[in-house]
């Protein structure tokens, strides 16, 4: 299980990153906004993404539409961690096809609540 | 400040006044070279206002940028900040402000990265002698296994008296690395005191431009921008004043599973 976390401040990276170590994950790569991240994904080996709202250059709403308008990469579950938390923009996410949604400051337990969760979902869809 | 301001545009709306009379004299007598000439005089001086009044406004503007001063330019820089805009200069101290939270914040995971095994080691070691050390409670142990016990606690003492101390002094890192929010909020106090003048001047330099339009008869369309939630808001600041941002977890939670999430 290898997941790409998309954050334009590496704080947050590192603290995403090790709250995910602690859960098992392991493998982890960084990208520090969409433009970056969309060549990591293209290559092909990205099974989970984890991506900010607010980012320079393409933003993490914007990297869920490509990601869901790519023949090759549309199943790939997305969950996004962000400050932004006005009703329209969570409307328009899950519209978008997020797969969970994380409001920052979060927790560690409900990082873990939702990345479970959509193991679940993926499970029982199988 | 404010009457200074506005005195140039009263005496231009009294001069118009007087001119509009003057002209219709002149138009009545049917000297209109006269006339002509009133309305050049009154184009000059409508001229001559507008520039009076932005000049002012400019140096207003100018005195409330150059008057901003932080004490402590050695924070950042080599002390030439005095030399650069006040703008530039707050725009620097921002960024200082992004790089100390910045460095505290990874000084702190560091910390957090290294006190992590230490802990993780003194629970391996705690747990392994607690097994044998009830073994020696139900008086299982073979005096051989007791040797070897009576050992192990010996050199698990000094290495959790040892460990201790790491994590003790690792806590103290943590604490002190804390100090970013004096040095921060500091800075940001000056900052925001900026925008507060820079904003009281702006907002007279609408008002004045108001009255600017209203004498020479400028209208402006009337666009509201479009709200682009794309390009993403930040923080939410003030969340309970706004019904439109969710205040939680649980609320976003609440909102998604209403969308059938």
């Amino acid at each position: 299980m290898k997941i790409l976390i998309v954050d334009d401040f590496s704080t947050m990276r590192r603290i995403i990153k090790n709250l995910l170590r602690d859960l098992g994950f392991t493998n982890t790569v960084e990208a520090d906004d969409g433009t970056t991240a969309l060549p990591i994904l293209q290559a092909g080996t990205i099974d989970f993404l984890v991506t900010d709202w607010n980012m320079p250059g393409m933003t993490g709403i914007e990297l869920l539409r490509a990601v869901r308008a790519d023949e090759k990469l549309k199943t790939i579950p997305v969950l996004m961690v962000t400050a932004e938390a006005k009703r329209d923009q969570i409307i328009a996410a899950a519209q978008a096809g997020v797969n969970g949604y994380v409001v920052k400051p979060f927790t560690a337990v409900a990082l873990k609540e939702k990345i479970e969760k959509i193991f679940e979902r993926i499970d029982a869809a199988k | 400040m404010s009457n200074e301001l506005g005195s140039g545009l009263v005496e231009f709306e009294n001069l118009v006044k007087d001119g509009a009379k003057g002209l219709l004299d002149h138009i009545e007598t049917g000297d209109f070279s006269g006339a002509i000439k009133i309305i050049q005089e009154l184009s000059e001086a409508r001229h001559n206002s507008f520039y009076n009044e932005v000049g002012l406004l400019t140096r207003s503007l100018h005195d409330a940028i150059r008057d901003f001063q932080i004490d402590s330019v050695d924070l950042v820089s080599n002390g030439t900040a005095h030399d650069a805009t006040k703008i530039t200069d707050a725009s620097d101290r921002l960024n200082y402000v992004i790089e100390t939270t910045s460095a505290a914040a990874n000084k702190t995971m560091d910390m957090v990265d290294k006190s992590v095994p230490v802990a993780s080691q003194l629970q391996s070691q705690a747990r392994e002698l607690r097994k044998d050390w009830g073994r020696l409670i139900q008086r299982d142990l073979t005096p051989q296994e007791f040797r070897d016990l009576y050992k192990r606690i010996d050199v698990f003492l000094a290495e959790a008296d040892e460990n201790a101390t790491t994590l003790h002094s690792n806590l103290n890192t943590i604490l002190l690395e804390q100090g970013y929010q004096d040095l921060t909020g500091q800075v940001i106090t000056r900052v925001n005191d900026l925008i507060r003048d820079v904003e009281v001047k702006l907002v007279h330099l609408v008002a004045v431009a108001g009255r600017v339009d209203s004498i020479s008869g400028i209208e402006h369309e009337e666009n509201e921008l479009a709200h682009d939630d794309t390009r993403g808001h930040g923080p939410a600041i003030n969340k309970q004043n706004n019904p439109e941002v969710l205040n939680s977890q649980d609320e976003v939670d609440d909102l998604l599973s209403s969308l059938g999430f």
